[in-house]
């Protein structure tokens, strides 16, 4: 029985969740379900064009239109300084450079920079109003060149977006050992050098933005209803951007349809519309379509990678060296270049004892959308490309890909462990991971199936990936969670972080309902409540089980030392003689008692936990089994194996569905899901679902889940949080189990998105050079 | 969405009158093109008259050696119907694959027809059918129907009513949809009658198309294999982001070839 | 503008709009029936789906005006007398749902799907999805509480 199992006992198997309730009945509260009196609806005119000047805004017509209220365009949004977005992006690069960070005025100001970039904005009594008069917009444009892909904006004499950002290289930075790397790859046996793209993908949380935001001219307030991961990380950003003090912004979010990253952003849109409702004295209220989402949500991913691995004779990992182009897009979101600056180095070693490691990173910007995190934020494409570096060393090396990884993990007994980049990877067992993962995918028995898919054609790949991630630490200076007690014994507890589908309100009650021996249904989880002012992360990067969902359990037994007292009180004894259990103190040498809601009716009852984390490790291997049809290039996933190791499991059902979730999205990325710009005039070609392969019913067949669990040391819980480490694992999955099934026909590597297009051209043409 | 005036048509000719009369009117059956298209600002129709639900356009029934039915029958309608499922199965797996449920709702054969999207699934049949359309003017042969993306032999006014499908020996389609949209990448309808073979294909080109080499081919032996040596010429197929033309022939080539397994009761 | 009446969740509902409004935006904007969601502009996500005369439909591309006359069910209508209906149960029992804004729709279309087929096979589940779209939960949950809801249609 280990120090966690309590955990277990109290719903760790299978629960069913406590927000269900309202969202199947339709009672959710999404952003665009809010309204309130007298609200005016806004437009948004876009660029139809990549990159342009703006010679000319001709709004008379628009004003004029029918049911315009106000018409806004880039010299009211630099008027108001609604210029200059947060960047988190403020530690210094390469010989201590600072980045380089482009102003974006909430409204285009003289020129435009992606398609979708905003131009105007109109508020009318009615949304067909504002959308109408819109279009009565005349923009006289001065077409610029255009530069779409990252290492063409790079080159010389490349079009520059931006008067500040020479090169267009916003920011530059170096990590690991140089000398020590090119000596290490100076005396190597083999080199492994792959080239690889972490394609542009569209987070599209199936929820599209909105936002409605009421300006109170008495107390010069705004409130703010948009989707978020954390009210306190919009807030932060809106205040910098909107040049609005803290304590005169109220941000409201309730239900949040899908985050992925993309909600983590204070959108320029937002902004305006608090311009809007300033200027009018109405609320003003703007739903996004899926159109200008695929235009102007953040994309994510956008990592271009050179990478070498060097080896010994025996595959033994001597070096890895990398270097990275980060495209960013037009404009910086304010912690979309920190991703990929930040979580890779973190874990550049991934879960291997490679001791010379070297890196250099590039912040590039381009005529596209901006770029932000999207589910890992830059950790699934460091997992990426060692996975691949690894498979394909192992491949050009004729060693077992098992094998190889075994001889390079960090072992069991080397825990907490200094990486060669400063990380402290806190604890795992990466062999006993993978061997629990090898036996569950019967990768014995794969050569005899292959040769029974070779019978009806088909060619057939196992590819697998062992990785770890950072997660945990927060930006935040702690996590509070806030526990009031009612007088009928009930708890509502209060999180900054902010669920957008993972299950906060069951996983939070269950650990307060654990702490307090209390059944989790008798917890009420809100989030989003800036008037209770707590201090918090949002959720994201997988963080929140560590930060808040640890709190709760330290605000718990806060609750109960804090009651203490008040109960030997109430019961006439000392302190020293009253025992909690189950949601009652009582005497120790009598049978009086007092339950918390009785306690709570004779004085309020609250507690404020804090704390504030750093970095534990989650960590896994995914094993995928692939069939692809050389006649269509079409891949069918045939099993995928998961274990994983995300420290103690607070709820199991919310686990697992987190991992179809992450595996769904790598699988998407891996097959289909990819933003394509057309790179002479960078139009938008992947616009809508009608061109955009998100996953669709039965894409990905039933997933074998299974843990390998080591408490993590960070957590008093143990936990390590677990909703990107789908992601991180899958990509790298499933490539090499599609590498794995066509290296032998003669394939070379080959990137994502793994269309059946690709795959067929591919296999065609190594067929044809045979 | 641009404005507009809805009216809803209480008979055939007064529908044909008022489109006459305001060329910028739209028919309306199924509105699962139109609206969208609408929606997206792509078209700004004075008004849309609704003709889905007139009884002249309703009906399924087998007379004649011909499956007629009438056009304003939904797609899963169509799919459904014993009376198509006994006489022309083809026909009901098509409609049976038609995007999703709820556009199969809604979504009529002749909104679809009368449309002629080149990946839309009914111009395959009826073509290869040889279907005659039967319009509130004249009939039309389905070989002189489909003049390439969007555009039909309909003139201003004339509306679809009914589509009579000659029934064939046997007959069947196999179909290559979209990952995104759905819609055929490459979808072959095979038709085997007592005069020969008809190859349509939809999807790969500008416009639904006949394939002469397959039927040649498949006339002498119904069988996969029959395809083997052919190939597709691609001088007049799609080439997009989406895939090559290279790749829609091979497509063409491998739907052509489920569908005839499928004729030759091999599948 | 046009005046239209309806039967929605069993009520009779009337009211006056531009012949452009959708379906959807009546039942949301109008009716307050906030439950039935828009994800997509192209009649792709179904979240919009509701029942019109007992089929599903994506009231996202049905005009307001187009359902005159006609009765309407959306999620708020689907639990009766404060039981769930059989497919909101299954959803909740399997996990079927995270963020929950497909859900709606999903539900909308799984309940006309088991009218149509109480005992669909996996292929007819996943066939029968097809015009519903979720990012959260790779739809293996969603296939589940489509089986188990058919299972509990015919306790």
């Amino acid at each position: 029985m280990d120090q966690h199992q309590h955990l277990f006992d109290v719903g760790g198997t299978h629960v069913s969740r406590l927000e269900d309730l309202r969202l199947i009945k339709g009672e959710g509260c999404y952003a665009a379900d809010w309204n309130l009196p007298n609200q005016a609806h806004a437009s948004f005119l876009r660029a139809d064009r990549a990159h342009a000047k703006i010679v000319s805004i001709n709004v008379d017509a628009a004003r004029k239109a029918k049911g315009v209220l106000g018409v806004y365009t880039g010299e009211d949004a630099v008027r108001a300084g609604h210029v200059k977005p947060l960047s988190m992006l403020t530690f210094a690069g390469k010989d201590g450079k600072k980045a380089l960070i482009p102003e974006r005025p909430t409204l285009a100001h003289g020129r435009v920079r992606f398609v979708g970039d905003l131009v105007a904005m109109v508020v009318a009594e009615t949304e067909l109003q504002a959308q109408d008069a819109a279009e009565l917009i005349e923009v006289e444009y001065e077409d610029l060149p255009v530069v779409v892909a990252a290492e063409s904006a790079l080159a010389a004499g490349a079009i520059q977006l931006h008067d500040n950002v020479p090169g267009n290289l916003s920011f530059e930075q170096e990590a690991g050992d140089a000398a020590a790397t090119t000596a290490a790859f100076a005396k190597a046996a083999h080199v492994t050098k792959l080239k690889l793209d972490c394609t542009r993908v569209a987070p599209n949380p199936m929820e599209p933005r909105a936002c409605l935001v009421a300006y109170d001219a008495g107390s010069e307030s705004y409130t703010v209803h948009v989707p978020v991961q954390g009210i306190n990380m919009m807030r932060m950003q809106l205040v910098a951007y909107a040049g609005v003090p803290e304590d005169k912004i109220k941000v409201v979010a309730r239900d949040v349809g899908g985050g992925f990253g993309q909600r983590s952003i204070a959108y320029p849109e937002y902004c305006t519309a608090m311009m809007a409702a300033k200027a009018l004295g109405r609320p003003v209220k703007w739903v996004s379509t899926r159109s200008e989402a695929f235009m102007a949500d953040s994309h994510g991913r956008a990592n271009y990678i050179t990478a070498e691995l060097a080896l010994d004779k025996d595959g033994t990992f001597l070096a890895m060296r990398l270097d990275w182009i980060a495209d960013l897009g037009a404009y910086l979101h304010p912690a979309g270049p920190v991703s990929p600056m930040r979580n890779p180095v973190t874990c550049l070693n991934g879960v291997y004892k490679t001791p010379a490691l070297f890196g250099r990173w590039r912040v590039v910007l381009t005529n596209t959308a901006p770029v932000s995190a999207y589910r890992g934020a830059a950790r699934p494409e460091i997992a990426y490309t060692i996975e691949r570096l690894v498979d394909e060393a192992a491949a050009q090396m004729k060693i077992d890909p098992a094998e190889i990884r075994r001889r390079n993990f960090i072992p069991p007994e080397a825990f907490p462990y200094k990486t060669p980049t400063g990380s402290v990877y806190d604890i795992a067992d990466f062999p006993g991971v993978l061997e629990k993962a090898l036996k569950l995918a019967d990768v014995q028995g794969f050569a005899q199936r292959r040769a029974e898919s070779e019978k009806r054609g088909m060619l057939r790949g196992l590819g697998l990936s062992t990785v770890i991630e950072n997660s945990g630490a927060g930006m935040f200076p702690k996590d509070e969670v806030l526990l009031e007690v009612a007088t009928d014994g009930k708890v509502t507890a209060y999180s900054i972080s902010h669920s957008q589908g993972q299950g906060h309100e069951t996983t939070f009650a269950q650990i307060i309902g654990d702490a307090l021996g209390i059944p989790a249904e008798r917890i009420t989880l809100r989030q989003g409540i800036a008037e209770k002012g707590l201090i918090g992360n949002h959720t994201g990067g997988s963080r929140t089980i560590v930060g808040a969902g640890t709190v709760c359990h330290i605000a718990a037994k806060k609750l109960i030392e804090h009651a203490t007292p008040l109960a030997a009180e109430q019961l006439g004894v000392e302190p020293s003689q009253v025992a909690y259990a189950k949601g009652e103190f009582q005497s120790k040498d009598s049978d009086k008692k007092i339950t918390l809601g009785e306690l709570a009716a004779k004085k309020p009852l609250s507690v404020t936990g804090e704390g504030k984390f750093g970095s534990t490790f989650p960590n896994g291997c995914h094993i995928a089994e692939l069939e692809i049809d050389p006649q269509t290039g079409v891949t069918q996933m045939k099993s995928y194996v998961t274990v994983d190791d995300c420290g103690t499991v607070i709820n199991h059902t919310i686990v697992e569905g987190q991992m179809h979730g992450a595996v769904a999205q790598g699988w998407g990325q891996i097959f289909g899901e990819n933003v394509v710009y057309d790179p002479e005039t960078g139009q938008l070609l992947t616009g809508s679902f009608m061109d955009y392969a998100m996953p669709k019913a039965g894409w990905i067949s039933d997933i074998h889940i299974a843990d390998h669990t080591t408490f993590g040391t960070i957590s008093p819980l143990g936990v390590k949080g677990m909703g990107e480490s789908g992601c991180t694992a899958s990509l790298g999955a499933l490539t090499n189990a599609v590498m794995n099934a066509l290296r032998p026909l003669g394939v070379p590597p080959l990137d994502m998105p793994l269309t059946a297009h690709k795959l067929w051209q591919a296999i065609t043409s190594a067929k044809k050079g045979n | 969405m641009y404005a507009f005036q809805y009216r809803k048509a209480s008979s055939l000719k007064e529908a044909g009158e008022l489109l006459v009369k305001d060329a910028d009117a739209k028919p309306m059956s199924g509105g699962m093109t139109l609206l969208p298209t609408i929606k997206a600002r792509l078209a700004q129709p004075t008004q849309l008259i609704d003709i889905s639900g007139l009884s002249e356009l309703s009906g399924i029934e087998v007379k004649g050696g011909e499956l007629i039915i009438g056009a304003a029958t939904r797609h899963q309608q169509v799919a459904s119907s014993k009376v198509v499922r006994d006489a022309l199965p083809a026909l009901a797996d098509l409609a049976a694959h038609i995007a999703d449920p709820q556009v199969r709702n809604r979504g009529t054969l002749g909104g679809s027809v009368a449309n002629n999207d080149p990946a839309a699934d009914y111009p395959a049949a009826v073509l290869g059918l040889n279907a005659k359309i039967i319009t509130n003017k004249r009939e039309i042969a389905a070989d002189d129907f489909f003049q390439g993306m969007f555009a039909t032999a309909l003139e201003a006014g004339e509306l679809i009513v009914r589509i009579a499908f000659p029934l064939p020996k046997k007959a069947a389609y196999a179909k290559f949809p979209h990952p995104a949209s759905g819609y055929a990448m490459a979808g072959v309808f095979i038709a085997q009658t007592a005069a020969g073979v008809r190859v349509a294909v939809t999807g790969a080109g500008s416009g639904v198309f006949r394939w002469s080499d397959a039927e040649a081919a498949l006339m002498k032996s119904m069988d996969p294999t029959a395809l083997a040596k052919l190939t597709v010429a691609t001088d007049d197929l799609n080439e997009d982001i989406h895939g090559t033309r290279e790749y829609r022939a091979q497509l063409v080539k491998v739907m052509a070839g489920r569908a005839a397994a499928t004729i030759a009761g091999k599948n | 503008m046009a005046k239209i009446k309806m039967t929605v969740n069993g009520k009779q509902c009337t009211g006056e709009v531009e012949d452009r409004v959708l379906l959807v935006n009546f039942l949301r904007d109008s009716l307050n029936l906030t439950g039935t969601h828009v994800g997509c502009d192209t009649s792709q996500c179904g979240a919009c789906t509701v029942h019109v005369d007992g089929r599903a439909v994506k009231s996202c591309t049905m005009l307001a005006v187009q359902a005159d006359g006609a009765d309407v069910v959306t999620i708020e209508g689907m639990a009766k007398n404060g039981k769930l209906h059989p497919v909101q149960q299954a959803f909740t029992e399997c996990h079927a749902l995270q963020c929950g804004f497909c859900t709606p729709g999903m539900i909308m279309t799984v309940a006309a799907l088991l009218k149509d087929n109480p005992h669909p096979t996996d292929d007819e589940i996943v066939h029968g999805l097809e015009g519903n779209m979720c990012r959260c939960t790779g739809y293996l949950n969603i296939v589940k509480a489509v089986k188990q809801a058919a299972g509990l249609q015919h306790k």
